[in-house]
């Protein structure tokens, strides 16, 4: 059975979506990355998956719970960790006395641990912490009773670029273990580097349900080149490289192609400058989907149904 | 069991202490003022009062030990000012951690919402008993300490009594911060609508038709000079209110365990 397994899920607010019609499975030992811009509905089903919401139609289990089913979900959560966006802990009250607290309900026996790893002042008050200490106190928080699956939402917004790595490196070891991981992120290159999966969500609908590895290819990386001579944009349409513009002194694209074709072309210019980096989450969206949209002839709002579509097919 | 309400209980500590402190002093600086009173002739003085503000304070034998206590003391700090500052405390209990966002976190524990509810409501009990232990053990010094004397199973029961009462009114706290979101309304709302529930209580007594109506006052059930003056105890009045702090948090539990948390 699946780690996480939601079949139609919906919330809406009112006449406003939160999320519509979510179907797909999160599998025991896999990291998944839940990935969309912000608004998207990300939260809404993290909090849905956690029974803080309730569906507006279909449902979801977590650990084998329906998270309609009130008391089957509480015995499901002693093997949940959670990691919420925003951090609410009691400002008044030291790191320490809320592990203790959280540990008096569901338990603490890899604390110590968590702490030789990520370093929280626990003897101060929380309301003297920085944004990275509160999400490290979140983290030993989430993975202290040694959970069998932690959902986090944006874990790393905070997280210095070192405590960032010891945390992507914490994850692998901690597949390694088996612990599934469900978490949601706009950054396409932490997902890039620790998931196994991705899910992307768009106006709270799923438009892609992939492989990192299938995403990244698909997404393309972005170039800019600056040559010496003034070159034509034209010149760099080659197979693969699409979204061509001159910004002035530079030529900028997104490139899916064979980089033995892109090295190539590269190699006839006298070069004064070339970067060549991973896309910001917007043009892998353009893109990806964008590219289907036009070859249906369709406007973008028909777009995500036409992949949603294909997704569930899948 | 009771990790919660300790929790909370603790986080309140210092408020407790500060409240059962203040409370003691405010009540022995009133006793002091007794002994020079008595020269005045306090039962006219009370007479000039209008019949409703009679009953809104319980002014009565004001120029006894016992009836100056319950009115100075009871019918002012006990009833009114605790009574608001339990609905305010409730008021704030569930609304406070939604809005603060600590409510998710807490709810992504194994523990169901009647639990955090629950406990969050037993986790008032020690500013109740600490409150209701204390300050009469003051009271009771001091009036000794000003050459009086006072029925000491009166006194008890007085407090005892109280409880029941304080305890309704941290229903009203508690229902309000289930069914509104913001925690400031939801604070505020409760000291309305306890102030409110007083007022119709005072006013309906002072006329002979109207009467019943204040029964929907919790302040009805506990009346303090009537305990203190005449020694009679409201046993089911103490009864009506369990009961109906029961039904507010019924009530509560239901509102809460419906609510979306953090839409």
């Amino acid at each position: 059975m699946a780690t996480i397994d939601m079949v139609e899920l919906t919330k809406r607010y009112g006449s406003v979506v939160g999320v519509e019609a979510l179907s797909f499975s999160v599998e025991e030992g896999e990291v998944f990355g839940f990935l969309g811009p912000n608004g998207a509905g990300k939260t809404t089903t993290i909090r849905t998956l956690l029974g803080l919401l309730s569906p507006t139609t279909g449902t979801a289990t977590v650990l084998g719970a329906d998270v309609r089913d009130e008391s089957a979900l509480i015995e499901a959560k002693r093997r949940l960790g959670y990691v919420p966006a925003d951090l609410g802990f009691d400002e008044g009250a030291t790191g320490e006395r809320i592990l203790d607290y959280h540990a008096s309900i569901k338990g603490d026996t890899r604390r110590e641990e968590l702490l030789d790893l990520f370093t929280p002042p626990l003897d101060r008050q929380v309301r003297e912490y920085s944004t990275g200490n509160k999400q490290m106190l979140a983290l030993v928080q989430a993975f202290m009773h040694d959970p069998d699956l932690v959902i986090m939402d944006e874990p790393t917004s905070g997280l210095d670029p070192l405590k960032q790595e010891r945390f992507y490196e914490f994850v692998r070891e901690e597949r390694e273990r088996g612990t599934t991981i469900f978490f949601s992120s706009h950054v396409l290159s932490e997902v890039r580097r620790i998931c196994d999966r991705v899910g992307i969500l768009r106006e709270g609908q799923l438009v892609a349900l992939e492989d990192v590895e299938t995403l990244l290819n698909r997404g393309g990386k972005r170039v800019r080149v600056r040559t010496v001579d003034d070159v034509a944009p034209e010149a760099f349409d080659i197979e693969g490289a699409f979204d061509i513009r001159s910004t002035g002194e530079a030529i900028e694209f997104t490139y899916a192609g064979e980089y033995d074709a892109l090295i190539a072309l590269l190699g006839d210019h006298r070069l004064l400058d070339v970067e060549i980096d991973e896309p910001p989450l917007e043009d892998v969206f353009m893109h990806y989907y964008g590219e289907r949209g036009s070859d249906d002839g369709e406007p973008d709002a028909g777009t995500d149904d036409a992949v949603a579509q294909e997704v569930s097919d899948a | 069991m009771l990790e919660i309400a300790r929790y909370e209980a603790e986080r309140r500590r210092r408020g407790t202490v500060a409240l059962t402190v203040g409370l003691s002093i405010l009540s022995l600086f009133f006793l002091a003022f007794f002994p020079s009173m008595a020269d005045l002739d306090l039962d006219a003085y009370a007479e000039a009062f209008p019949p409703a503000f009679q009953e809104a304070f319980g002014i009565q034998a004001l120029g006894t030990i016992e009836g100056f206590l319950a009115v100075e003391i009871y019918q002012f700090l006990w009833l009114l000012l605790l009574g608001l500052y339990l609905a305010y405390t409730a008021g704030g209990l569930i609304a406070g951690d939604v809005e603060r966002d600590r409510m998710d976190l807490l709810l992504s524990l194994p523990v169901s919402r009647a639990r955090v509810l629950g406990e969050k409501f037993v986790s008032l009990l020690p500013v109740l008993v600490t409150l209701n232990v204390v300050v009469p053990i003051v009271i009771y010094g001091g009036v000794a300490a000003i050459g009086e004397s006072l029925d000491p199973v009166d006194l008890a029961m007085v407090h005892l009594l109280s409880i029941p009462y304080l305890l309704a009114c941290a229903g009203i706290g508690l229902v309000l911060s289930t069914a509104v979101r913001r925690a400031d309304v939801a604070r505020r709302g409760a000291i309305a609508a306890v102030f409110a529930l007083f007022l119709v209580d005072s006013v309906s007594a002072s006329s002979a038709d109207f009467d019943w109506v204040g029964a929907v006052s919790p302040t009805y059930h506990y009346n303090p000079t009537e305990i203190l003056v005449e020694g009679t105890y409201d046993i089911t009045g103490a009864g009506i209110l369990l009961a109906l702090t029961a039904v507010l948090l019924a009530l509560a539990l239901v509102r809460f365990r419906r609510n979306d948390v953090g839409a």
